[in-house]
């Protein structure tokens, strides 16, 4: 299966902070997850995959391209930040509709797409108003609607539920497995709850320290692993399966 | 129900000195209004005094567009760039804060004294004793000021919005232009009255350069000048208060145009508990 993001050695250093020789793959159509504790190094390397960082030692692919050869404007990936990074002056229809003013579209057939999306999302009753105003789901449904108004090849999420409350975060579970089968887009997300990794993820990759231990089914997340820390982070002990 | 409070001792202690800085600011004030204004309408009249408020307004209102123009950039460069030396560079665009006023117009001075400033005024732009030396004055007191304003309301802007700007089709002059230069709007506003007013009030650089001749270099604070020396309080006074009014106007001005930006928030002037 072709592979739209391929991390190969990747390593980074930033500050006292080492990313170490990281690989793996996401193929096309996949959601992947990247689990480990806080400060692992799930969201640089996310941000690494999206060219936000050159690393010191290896590379990183986008359909088969070095990230950091491809201008930012034409990565075609699309970037959800924990705390959702929506743009504070502008409305939600103006945060939506950003890509599709610098694509030059037709303003008719912006506010249409604009709303389409709305719709798709339910949050066509906030379009005016400011995120500042806005719930942490509403945020959330808004800067994915920024972000898939777009099309964009590869979905990356960072901690994209850590901030919803236990309901929201069940009706997001939803709507991403949703969005998944309608974008038809790779999507990339780092978290720190197990659980979500498995009940949302088709492959998971076990981070530590700056480095992935491994990359397993989601089905076989909670086998036995060989490195006796990943068993402790799971709460597996050797003899349990 | 246990009725809530609505002051903590620490909301006490700082609306106490608030309110004292109030009081201390506003006798001061005062002093100057109650004394000034039976000379004011004399002073409006005064064609020495009309020619000092234009000369201010003129030159205060081209040193602070200069200022902005130079600032954003710089302040850019600072923030956004990858430029060499940063640092160090930085340390030298603020080195001027540190200085009195007076050391800057002397260096001033030096410069335009000099085979470089002669070759200048050769070719038509003089500065010492002339109105474009007022403005260079103002200038580089106010360019380090504006250039920190801008480079800390940059500094605060997180970089991320820009990257994810960047991510949904924005070039760097459009990330600047849609997502930075917006979300600086008041504290630039705030640079520009703020310079405009430190413009306006100018006066250690400005002597340096240019002296203080009257209806020639004479701007608000150089008329109090001239005329605390020639003994006339109340002129000087009457001037004090024409600055006081144009600064104070410009001040209203921007604090209606900051406030305009309250809707981006749910959270406005609620007491924290």
């Amino acid at each position: 299966m072709k592979s739209v993001i391929e991390v190969r050695n990747f390593s980074l250093k930033k500050g006292t902070f080492r990313l170490n020789n990281v690989s793996f793959e996401v193929n096309a159509k996949e959601i992947f997850a990247i689990l480990g504790k806080t400060g692992a190094g799930k969201t640089l390397l996310l941000e690494s995959i999206a060219g936000y960082y050159p690393g010191t030692d290896g590379n990183i692919y986008l359909n088969g391209k070095a990230v950091l050869d491809i201008p930012l404007t034409a990565r075609k990936i699309g970037f959800v930040y924990q705390d959702y990074g929506l743009f504070p002056h502008m409305t939600v229809g103006q945060n939506i509709s950003y890509g599709l003013n610098m694509q030059k579209r037709k303003k008719s057939e912006i506010s249409e797409v604009v709303e389409h999306m709305a719709e798709k999302l339910s949050i066509a009753h906030i379009l005016k108003q400011y995120p500042g105003t806005l719930s942490g789901g509403e945020k959330q449904r808004t800067a994915l609607a920024r972000a898939l108004v777009l099309n964009p090849d590869v979905l990356l999420l960072d901690e994209p539920f850590s901030a919803l409350d236990p309901m929201t975060k069940q009706a997001m579970y939803g709507e991403i497995l949703k969005i998944h089968r309608e974008f038809d887009c790779a999507i990339l997300f780092v978290t720190h709850d197990f659980n979500e990794a498995q009940t949302l993820a088709d492959r998971i990759g076990v981070m530590q320290r700056g480095c992935l231990k491994e990359v397993r089914r989601s089905d076989k997340l909670f086998e036995i692993y060989h490195d006796n820390e990943i068993n402790e982070f799971f709460g597996l002990m050797k003899g349990d399966n | 129900m246990k009725k809530r409070e609505l002051f903590n001792s620490f909301d006490i202690i700082s609306i106490v000195i608030a309110a004292s800085i109030v009081v201390f600011i506003s006798f001061a004030l005062l002093s100057i209004i109650f004394g000034g204004i039976p000379y004011l309408k004399t002073a409006f009249y005064s064609k020495e005094v009309r020619f000092s408020i234009w000369l201010s307004i003129y030159t205060a209102c081209i040193s602070t567009c200069l200022c902005l123009l130079i600032a954003i950039p710089c302040a850019y460069a600072l923030t956004r760039t990858a430029m060499p030396f940063k640092k160090i560079v930085q340390v030298i665009i603020e080195l001027p804060l540190s200085l009195p006023n007076l050391v800057l117009g002397l260096c001033l001075l030096i410069v335009f004294s000099s085979d470089f400033g002669k070759s200048l005024k050769d070719i038509g732009f003089k500065v010492i004793f002339d109105r474009n030396g007022i403005i260079l004055a103002q200038l580089i007191v106010n360019l380090p000021f504006s250039i920190r304003l801008v480079r800390t309301a940059m500094s605060a802007v997180d970089p991320r919005l820009e990257f994810i700007a960047g991510t949904l089709g924005a070039s760097r002059w459009k990330r600047f232009r849609t997502i930075l230069l917006p979300l600086c709007r008041s504290s630039i506003l705030m640079m520009l009255v703020l310079v405009w007013s430190r413009a306006l009030g100018e006066f250690g650089a400005t002597l340096m350069l240019v002296g203080v001749t009257r209806m020639k270099t004479e701007t608000l604070p150089a008329s109090i000048y001239l005329n605390i020396s020639t003994g006339d309080n109340g002129m000087a006074m009457a001037s004090a208060i024409i600055l006081l009014i144009i600064s104070a106007l410009s001040l209203t001005v921007t604090t209606i145009i900051g406030g305009s930006r309250n809707q981006y928030t749910r959270m406005k002037d609620v007491p924290q508990s």
